[in-house]
């Protein structure tokens, strides 16, 4: 069996007094899709901060591809924090996309999509604009290259936030809450772009409140509450009846918001 | 008035517009050294800079002219007074310069941050390539605002016996016994002078926040 | 250079008249201006339009030209149109009508921040117009403008040493002449510069605590 793109062993992260991750225990298998899913304040959006290493765990190793990142075990339950070049190594595997898009402003669609090639990679500016073009072209927008973000709908900044992330060809694509700052009628262009990506057999791990998307593109599905991971498993296991019954109070509130179509 | 006064006074507001700009010029390269020393974690070189600021904006600048003004030959050194006008402008100027600099820093949002993390940009990369260009464009309009500001405090310039727009008004108000006249002249020549900052001001801003694509 | 603080001490009585004339003319023009200034704002939104651009023009050129400028035009230029003033009523003449226009923005930009929605609320509620002002009006306004209002306040402190130059006995002209005649001017300075930084930092200290005090509400986002 190859190793899991990222695995996620007894990972505990506190704010302060307050634990929001209380000893999560999870695996991504390569090349699948994986929902966590949740409640406000579960935890679900902290946890995939910490396997973007935007957030350091308090406890426990996360290894992305076999590799520990940001931390390393250093026996007796102990770890030790690896350097900063270790760090950016194994980073350099993961895209993120955010639920803000966090566009750099000043710079244009292209120039968002090419930023890290060249000043990161050190690529010449002709190559970098090739490929950056074929990734705004894969999300849709070749014709807004040169357009800056306050001039794109939200849904279209969202497309370029995948494209520059895409764009580094990472193996791991992040996605927190992707459309959850979007007018509804804008969520579907994302959330298209998301299920061809899902289709090419690229890892992602998406945050998200859109059940229905999760249960249709999802492969596997993570249920988290209060910190802990209560449900893990195939989308078919996990909405089946019977329902475990925290879940069954999450789809009740989310009725109303597409999980209608799966019922 | 006669036109011979009027070019008098258009070439005083001229010298006052120059020794403006030298000040800001020169403020704004200090205020940045400021800035970062404030932002550092190091204390040896954030408290500093603390007392600097609180200091620079603490004390009447026409105080900081007279003392710099007095100080300067009593320290043995001897400079135009051009030159210790500019130092005063430019030390006093620099502290606000390097509050609204951090504000404009502190004011990046996270986000933009996180995201050039997340490409693998270094520190001095995120810095150079996204933090100082944003930190520029949200400071732009406290920097127009200082500079007006700084127009208008170089009145105060003249009690240290620069030539300038006020004194050149104050010299010619005595020659001639015309006080309203020239000193209306003079308020309606920086009231034009600081229309015209705000408006070049506003219109950065504005090619700006489009991002100048057209 | 050799600073010798003692002589400037010596003529401590002076010193303190004039710290006296410092602080009781900022007070007073500061009231004073935030009166007059309350007054342009609410003119300037509630009054006719021929009124609002008129005050527009006073605010515009009171904040586009130096304080000194005015000073100098009212000193000098006063008798001239039959307005002869001492120096400490044109100072204080001078610093009422600068602060003025400031202190108005501060009120118009307070206005214009409170969100029409609390008035149409209290107008749902079926108060009255006299009670939305007293009710609601005047406390979020409050709330809204007192950071400005003590900032310009402090403002106002460091440019009553500018009333100097027209030879209002304040402290920079007091503590400046007894540092000429003793030829201790720098070591003068010196102190007087401490003196105000002390003085506008414990005014900060002071707005911040009141500010502090008001602040039992919060504008929710």
């Amino acid at each position: 069996m190859t190793r899991p793109a990222v695995r996620i062993r007894d990972v505990h992260k506190s704010f302060g007094s307050t634990e929001v991750l209380k000893g999560i225990e999870l695996s991504v298998p390569k090349g699948s899709t994986t929902c966590l899913l949740g409640p406000s304040g579960s935890g679900k959006s902290t946890l995939l901060r910490c396997i973007a290493f935007l957030e350091e765990t308090s406890s426990g190793i996360i290894e992305i591809d076999g590799d520990p990142l940001g931390f390393a075990e250093a026996g007796e339950g102990r770890r030790t924090r690896l350097s900063a070049s270790d760090i950016r190594r194994v980073r350099a595997k993961i895209g993120m996309v955010f639920q803000q898009f966090n566009l750099w402003p000043h710079m244009t669609a292209l120039g968002n999509v090419t930023e890290a090639l060249v000043t990161v990679q050190g690529m010449k500016r002709s190559a970098a604009n090739e490929i950056g073009n074929r990734q705004l072209a894969r999300v849709g927008l070749s014709d807004r290259g040169h357009h800056y973000p306050s001039e794109l709908s939200g849904g279209q900044q969202q497309r370029v936030a995948i494209a520059r992330a895409l764009a580094l060809s990472p193996d791991i694509l992040l996605f927190d809450e992707p459309t959850a700052s979007l007018d509804p009628e804008l969520t579907g262009e994302v959330l298209n772009v998301m299920r061809e990506l899902a289709e090419t057999g690229m890892t992602l791990v998406i945050v998200t409140h859109e059940i229905g998307f999760a249960a249709s593109v999802g492969q596997k599905i993570a249920f988290l509450d209060h910190g802990k991971l209560l449900l893990d498993g195939p989308p078919a296991e996990i909405f089946g009846t019977p329902r475990h019954p925290r879940l069954e109070q999450f789809l009740e509130t989310y009725l109303d918001r597409g999980a209608a179509t799966l019922v | 008035m006669s036109t011979r006064l009027f070019e008098l006074m258009l070439w005083a507001a001229g010298k006052t517009v120059l020794l403006s700009a030298i000040s800001i010029a020169i403020g704004l390269a200090i205020g940045l050294l400021v800035c970062a020393a404030k932002l550092s974690p190091k204390k040896l070189l954030s408290i500093p800079a603390t007392v600097y600021v609180s200091l620079f904006r603490g004390v009447p600048l026409l105080v900081q002219l007279l003392l710099i003004y007095n100080l300067l030959p009593a320290l043995g050194i001897l400079v135009p007074s051009e030159v210790a006008a500019i130092a005063g402008l430019a030390l006093c100027t620099a502290a606000y310069q390097a509050e609204n600099l951090r504000g404009g820093f502190n004011s990046v949002p996270r986000g933009l941050i996180e995201a050039a993390d997340m490409v693998g940009m270094s520190p001095w990369q995120q810095l150079r390539r996204i933090r100082a260009p944003i930190a520029f464009r949200l400071t732009l309009p406290a920097l127009v605002n200082e500079m007006i500001l700084i127009l208008k405090a170089s009145s105060l310039i003249s009690v240290v016996g620069v030539i300038e727009l006020t004194r050149m008004a104050q010299n010619l108000s005595a020659s001639t016994f015309r006080p309203l006249l020239f000193y209306s002249v003079a308020g309606g020549i920086y009231l034009a002078i600081c229309w015209l900052v705000a408006g070049g001001g506003s219109l950065a801003e504005r090619l700006m926040r489009t991002g100048s694509s057209r | 250079m050799s600073l010798d603080f003692s002589i400037v001490w010596q003529q401590f009585p002076q010193i303190l008249s004039a710290f006296w004339n410092t602080i009781w003319i900022w007070i007073v023009a500061t009231i004073l201006a935030i009166l007059l200034g309350f007054v342009v704002a609410a003119l300037r939104r509630y009054g006719p339009l021929w009124l609002n651009l008129l005050l527009r023009l006073y605010v515009e050129v009171i904040r586009g030209t130096p304080f000194l400028i005015q000073l100098f035009l009212l000193y000098f230029g006063g008798p001239f149109i039959g307005l002869s003033l001492e120096p400490i009523p044109a100072g204080l003449l001078g610093m009422t009508v600068y602060g003025s226009a400031y202190f108005s923005e501060i009120f118009r930009a307070g206005f214009a921040a409170i969100p029409p929605g609390h008035i149409e609320a209290a107008e749902c509620v079926g108060l009255s117009r006299g009670q939305i002002v007293r009710r609601i009006l005047v406390p979020e306004m409050t709330m809204l403008v007192l950071p400005q209002i003590v900032n310009m306040a402090i403002i106002l402190m460091k440019e009553t040493a500018i009333l100097s130059i027209i030879t209002v006995p304040e402290l920079t002209l007091v503590v400046g002449a007894i540092g000429s005649q003793q030829y201790a001017f720098v070591e003068a300075m010196t102190m007087l510069a401490l003196f105000y930084w002390a003085l506008v930092e414990l005014s900060g200290w002071l707005g911040g605590l009141a500010e502090k005090k008001l602040s039992k509400f919060r504008f929710a986002h």
